[in-house]
């Protein structure tokens, strides 16, 4: 399974890598996260419950930051485990100022195992980039809530 | 594993009870067309399912010009119905009897393309969605319902409710492009319909199924044809328009190539149903 994609997110560069690598972030932003710890300061592990049509089940995911240069770019490495499977595999996600704002550029590659593997690959590349999409507008979301909070807060 | 418990709770609050009390481990089940195929290949292995068709919410009735669909009632009940021609032309399109016989209408809106062609009519009529969960009832057009392949506003502890349809007589036209007559998945699925005002059109709607993540406008498309006489110069530039801006899929069925092909020829078919001369053929 292959998976890439960009998008423009209205906060400074800092900001986006600092709130990729923040366990309370993340647990807000990823669709379906509902717990998330971080083991070590490279390792996080978490838990993600999917409603699909016709498909339930809550994936235990573990996820390694191998690789970080900020607030450049970072290279993930990571394992999810279920009923139906197991993915497991590596992103580089990428990150350029971009019109005062920053482009989160990333790609990914991933191996399925178990009843997943016999899904059609547009079914789980698709669901993949969806759920990807959906956390990042989720982020921007965030990060310009807080971007307002902050102004708010300077201005009093 | 397999399945543990099936719960056939008798009303929406039990049944919102049930979602609560089991969150996102219970699968949610109306008429079963699509979880079933899946739960019996063993890809997916729920332990608590819900079935929702004892639930109270397959009504099917005109109130106040408004067609009120209940999420579990089947698509053979909206093929029976009267009151919107293209719904019933939609349901007639989509699998066989016995599958229609089950599968109800808020389900279809889940179904993923290329299936799902009943959603691609409620689109082009402007349909709203009727949510609830636990902070009560909201509704929200069905075109932002939708918000990527697989996924909806639908938040994990609310359940879909109802479909509303204003009921119009616009004239409308549906299309659905499959590998053989019927009980096929579509290679294309068109919802056509133009509102007219003093002799141009006024409002449009281009609704495509099984050329994106999820049934789509072609706002571009529309956009074209607002103050035109709709005529084979406007019709052609809003199947080019559909054609840039649909996001079709290789499959089984047909290639993305094909499918951006196909969106071209049946947008054109469809607005030429609706055009004032609609019997120059071959045009």
């Amino acid at each position: 399974m292959n998976v890439h994609g960009r998008r423009v997110l209205d906060a400074p560069r800092e900001a986006v890598f600092a709130a990729i690598c923040d366990p309370d972030t993340l647990l807000a932003v990823i669709p379906g996260c509902h717990a998330i710890e971080q083991v070590s300061t490279t390792e996080y592990r978490g838990q993600i419950s999917l409603r699909l049509p016709g498909i339930v089940g809550t994936y235990r995911t573990v996820v390694r930051l191998v690789e970080t240069d900020p607030p450049n770019r970072g290279v993930l490495d990571g394992a999810v485990t279920g009923p139906l499977g197991t993915i497991t595999g590596q992103a580089t996600f990428r990150l350029a100022e971009f019109d005062g704002g920053t482009a989160v550029e990333y790609e990914g590659r991933a191996v399925l195992g178990g009843p997943l593997a016999r899904l059609d690959g547009r079914f789980v590349e698709g669901l993949a980039g969806s759920l990807i999409g959906q956390g990042l507008a989720n982020l921007d979301a965030r990060l310009e809530r807080q971007h307002l909070a902050a102004m708010e807060e300077t201005a009093r | 594993m397999t399945v543990r418990n099936y719960f056939l709770p008798a009303s929406l609050p039990d049944a919102l009870g049930l979602l609560e009390t089991h969150g996102p481990d219970l699968l949610v089940m109306a008429g079963g067309t699509v979880a079933m195929p899946l739960v019996n290949e063993g890809l997916s292995l729920p332990e608590l399912v819900m079935g929702l068709r004892k639930a109270g919410l397959d009504r099917l009735d005109v109130v106040d010009g408004t067609l009120r669909i209940g999420a579990t009632a089947t698509l053979t009940r909206l093929l029976e119905q009267r009151a919107v021609p293209m719904l019933s032309e939609a349901a007639r399109s989509t699998a066989s009897w016995s599958v229609r016989n089950m599968a109800t209408v808020g389900g279809n809106l889940f179904t993923p393309p290329p299936g799902g062609d009943v959603a691609v009519a409620l689109l082009a009529l402007d349909a709203t969605v009727v949510m609830a969960g636990p902070r009560g009832e909201r509704s929200l057009p069905l075109a932002e319902f939708y918000t990527g392949f697989l996924s909806t506003q639908l938040a994990a502890d609310e359940l879909l409710v109802e479909i509303r349809v204003p009921v119009a007589d616009d004239p409308a036209a549906f299309l659905k492009f499959g590998r053989k007559h019927a009980n096929t998945p579509a290679v294309v699925t068109v919802a056509a319909r133009v509102t007219w005002r003093d002799g141009t059109v006024a409002d449009a709607r281009v609704a495509l199924g099984a050329v994106g993540p999820h049934p789509i406008r072609a706002r571009a498309a529309e956009g074209s044809l607002l103050g035109s006489l709709l005529d084979a110069a406007t019709i052609d530039r809003a199947a080019g328009a559909a054609m840039d801006e649909c996001e079709p899929f290789t499959d089984a069925i047909a290639t993305d190539w094909y499918r951006r092909r196909m969106v071209g020829v049946f947008v054109t078919r469809a607005l030429r149903q609706l055009a004032p001369d609609a019997d120059t053929e071959g045009r």
